[in-house]
């Protein structure tokens, strides 16, 4: 058994893409430009998954983004799964470490291969009637995803441990060909600040999980799980490029046993489940397996979803959503529950953001952390504003460009100055002057906006029974965009004295804001 | 006045009595404040001009020279102040041209190394580049010339000799091990200090909770300036920040005087600095502290005007 050439072409086009995902994720970073010539989010407009949630949120869809994703679907009618086989970086990072986990040759009930439809279903039916999940199980939002919240963080964290060894430890010759290394790790390689994120170690169980079915059978996710497949795979349905000979052969039914898809059934080949990995043309002892186009669809077999199944899972999308919906509107009840700047209002953006995690992986402060819990039940992975962690830098727009559904609009510089993400608020019982009699400013003196949002006023007040003038900060409400500078840089000990509130954002309808002596 | 030994032998020295006092105990090296050395007239140098590389050349000159400051095959750190995302209209940070002009100065004098860095408040990458300090020093095209992002390992907690604020408190190595620093504040308002200048520029090579100095910040100042020692500080005043300080981004709180003081003694320099906001040296704490602890001259009535 020997690789044919075709297989070897769609090693080489899975490693290729895999790199040119790999080298956009790099490039999704600040380096020096405001604007950001080739973000990740490039990646984003061939998922037609994304583009489906663009499609059902409310407002227009994004033609001029996500046309290619069409493209995908038209080429995937012709071709087949050419997507999962030959571009899709997870199922290519599963190719690659199946051997390392070990892989399972179990044979799976072909019952299995029908829950990637009805999750299909059952998240589409969801999202239509306005609860968005698809990102959760969207591929590339998962890889996007565990590689910004985790893999990439760890190999920082790493990478950075081996420099500092070599800069406490002067090691003859090496240490100083490591030193010289570290400008070219930091500028090209490496995040500038460490990444640090709230889900990491979940996040990277999933992912692992989702590797580890490796050794349950080859492609497990794709399979059976893969949401994405699923919509491809239907329309792989009538696909043209088809598989010759379409039956198992008289006499030898390797391909039943070795095809990796589970594609070449006693019935037939299944063109939704072939994932055109072409290895059959190489193992197939009698060389006897090749792929042509061709119409008709004379012996292959076609997909049995069962009507039962597609409508229970349409009725698990419909419950889905009063059991989303019964729920208190959380932020409502969560003050602290912040979005980046330009995110549209918050029910809308629950069905735009597919959780891809790429405005936490641009984000310059490292403002943006993912959510677990804090924006309702439906907000698993969505991007929170959490000042105590990073703050908005004054001066970036950068999740906007890089958000592929324009959950996150795309602001301006101008306009994103003026943009509310919240307000600070004093909490009085911490802040020093007015807690302890103790000078500060710090939040002042962070404060971005030209006319300051924060202003020192002069007070003479008792402290320690003698009367002293204290300067003591304010909020200026008018002009305050919860930028959370102030939050971040407070220097009192743990809890900030500074918090900000999504009071009066910009993106939520509301009443006029009542005007205090501070504006 | 410039201190009687030089930064190589300072350090040196301390770092061998530290060693022989400390004997295991405590990890940290003790730096000794250095002696006071406030008792002669300190010479003071105030030119006004458009032309910043003109007025740079013309200002060091007075002072006798960049030569008096920077010894062939010295290592110098040029500490500008790079703390804000800003563009130099804005009057946040340190001139490029006035920081490049003294990098050019320190060359000519035989520097071997001029190393460029600050701690900043916002994304140093950003501060590095929108303050137009990054693109001027590329321009030098010097190899001899860096600008630095600061390096997180290179932090070291220093006891603080006569600290009144702080016992001790991290330092940034290469300021402290190089053998001259050039301190480059620019003139700015500041809602607690009153002013930035000098002094609290110098909170741009140290470590920590910065944040925790504000509450008592003349102190403070003085504790930090006590271990780092400018050789020469230049305050750059071809722009100065009004209010809203000490990042401003309205041009409306900019003026120009166009002036820069250069002096020896940093307590003089920002003493001086104080007039151009119509203060007097003794409205501003820092210096007062600064001046009591025999850091410098505070009274302009006692420096050489040169």
């Amino acid at each position: 058994m020997k690789p044919s050439s075709w297989t070897y072409a769609r090693r080489i086009s899975q490693s290729f893409c895999l790199a040119v995902f790999l080298w956009l994720f790099l490039q999704t970073e600040y380096r020096g430009v405001d604007q950001l010539p080739y973000p990740v989010s490039l990646l984003f407009r061939i998922d037609p998954l994304a583009a489906l949630a663009d499609f059902l949120a409310p407002g227009p869809f994004g033609w001029q983004l996500l046309w290619p994703a069409l493209i995908v679907l038209l080429l995937t009618i012709l071709l087949g799964r050419f997507f999962c086989g030959w571009i899709c970086p997870l199922g290519a990072t599963l190719d690659g470490l199946g051997k390392l986990v070990g892989r399972g040759r179990r044979a799976y009930s072909p019952g299995w291969r029908r829950v990637k439809y009805y999750l299909l279903v059952a998240l589409g039916t969801a999202t239509l009637f306005g609860v968005q999940l698809l990102g959760l199980f969207d591929p590339l939002a998962i890889f996007l995803r565990s590689l910004t919240l985790a893999v990439y963080p760890a190999y920082n964290y790493g990478v950075n441990r081996v420099f500092d060894f070599f800069y406490e430890h002067e090691v003859p010759l090496l240490s100083a060909m490591v030193k010289g290394a570290f400008p070219v790790f930091r500028d090209h390689l490496m995040a500038f600040y460490q990444p640090i994120f709230a889900l990491s170690l979940f996040t990277l169980l999933i992912f692992l999980t989702i590797i580890l079915l490796e050794r349950i059978e080859h492609r497990f996710w794709c399979k059976n799980l893969c949401p994405l497949g699923g919509l491809l795979g239907l329309c792989a349905r009538y696909a043209l490029l088809q598989r010759t000979p379409q039956q198992l052969c008289a006499d030898c039914r390797e391909c039943d046993s070795l095809c990796r898809s589970g594609a070449v059934r006693p019935a037939g080949h299944i063109r939704s489940e072939c994932l055109l990995c072409m290895d059959c043309t190489g193992f197939c002892p009698e060389e006897r397996v090749h792929f042509a186009l061709r119409t008709g669809s004379r012996g292959s077999a076609g997909l049995d979803l069962q009507r039962r199944g597609v409508l229970t899972a349409m009725a698990s999308g419909v419950m889905l959503v009063p059991a989303v919906r019964i729920g208190p509107v959380t932020h409502e009840q969560n003050p602290y529950l912040l979005r980046p700047p330009g995110a549209v209002p918050e029910e809308e953006f629950l069905q735009r953001c597919v959780r891809c995690a790429e405005c936490m992986k641009v984000c310059i402060g490292r403002a943006l952390q993912p959510a677990l819990l804090e924006a309702g039940p439906v907000g698993l992975w969505t991007p929170l504003v959490v000042p105590r962690i990073g703050y908005c830098e004054y001066n970036c727009t950068l999740c906007g460009q890089v958000c592929p559904t324009g959950a996150i609009a795309p602001l301006k510089l101008p306009v994103k100055q003026k943009n509310v993400i919240g307000l600070a608020v004093i909490k009085p019982d911490r802040c020093l002057p007015y807690a302890k009699g103790i000078e500060c400013l710090v939040c002042e003196e962070h404060c971005p906006t030209g006319e300051k949002a924060i202003v020192m006023e002069e007070r003479e007040v008792l402290v320690n029974g003698a009367l002293r003038a204290l300067k003591f900060p304010k909020i200026v409400d008018r002009l305050c965009i919860g930028c959370g500078i102030c939050e971040t840089r407070c220097p009192v000990e743990g809890a900030s004295a500074v918090r900000i509130i999504n009071e009066g954002e910009s993106r939520r309808r509301r009443p006029e804001p009542l005007a205090g002596p501070y504006g | 006045m410039m201190s009687c030994m030089d930064r190589r032998t300072f350090i040196r020295r301390s770092v061998l009595t530290a060693v022989a006092a400390a004997a295991g105990s405590l990890p940290v090296i003790d730096l000794q404040a250095l002696p006071a050395h406030a008792a002669v007239t300190p010479p003071l140098a105030v030119r006004r001009g458009a032309d910043i590389p003109f007025l740079v050349r013309e200002t060091l000159g007075a002072l006798g020279g960049m030569d008096r400051f920077v010894k062939p095959g010295d290592i110098v750190v040029v500490k500008p102040n790079i703390g804000w995302d800003r563009t130099v209209e804005m009057a946040a940070n340190t001139h490029p041209d006035v920081v490049t002009s003294l990098v050019a100065l320190c060359l000519e004098a035989g520097a071997k190394q001029v190393r460029i860095f600050d701690r900043t408040c916002n994304d140093e990458r950003r501060c590095y580049t929108r303050s137009g300090i990054r693109a001027a020093v590329e321009k030098i095209g010097s190899d001899r010339v860096s600008l630095e992002y600061v390096d997180p390992r290179a932090y070291r907690e220093l006891a603080i000799r006569g600290g009144r604020a702080f016992e001790r408190w991290e330092f940034y190595l290469p300021a402290i091990e190089a053998d001259r620093l050039i301190n480059v504040p620019i003139a700015k308002h500041h809602s607690i200090a009153g002013l930035t200048l000098g002094m609290k520029n110098l909170m741009g090579v140290i470590g920590g909770n910065r944040g925790r100095l504000h509450s008592n910040i003349a102190e403070s100042l003085t504790d930090i300036a006590s271990v780092i020692q400018a050789d020469l500080t230049v305050v750059d005043a071809t722009r100065i920040l009004v209010a809203n300080g000490p990042q401003g981004g309205r041009l409306q709180d900019v003026r120009s005087p166009q002036t820069l003081i250069a002096s020896p003694d940093i307590v003089a320099a920002d003493a001086y600095a104080a007039t151009l906001f119509n203060l007097a040296p003794e409205d501003l704490p820092t210096i007062v502290a600064a001046a009591r602890r025999g850091l410098g001259v505070m009274d302009l009535k006692r420096v050489q005007m040169v």
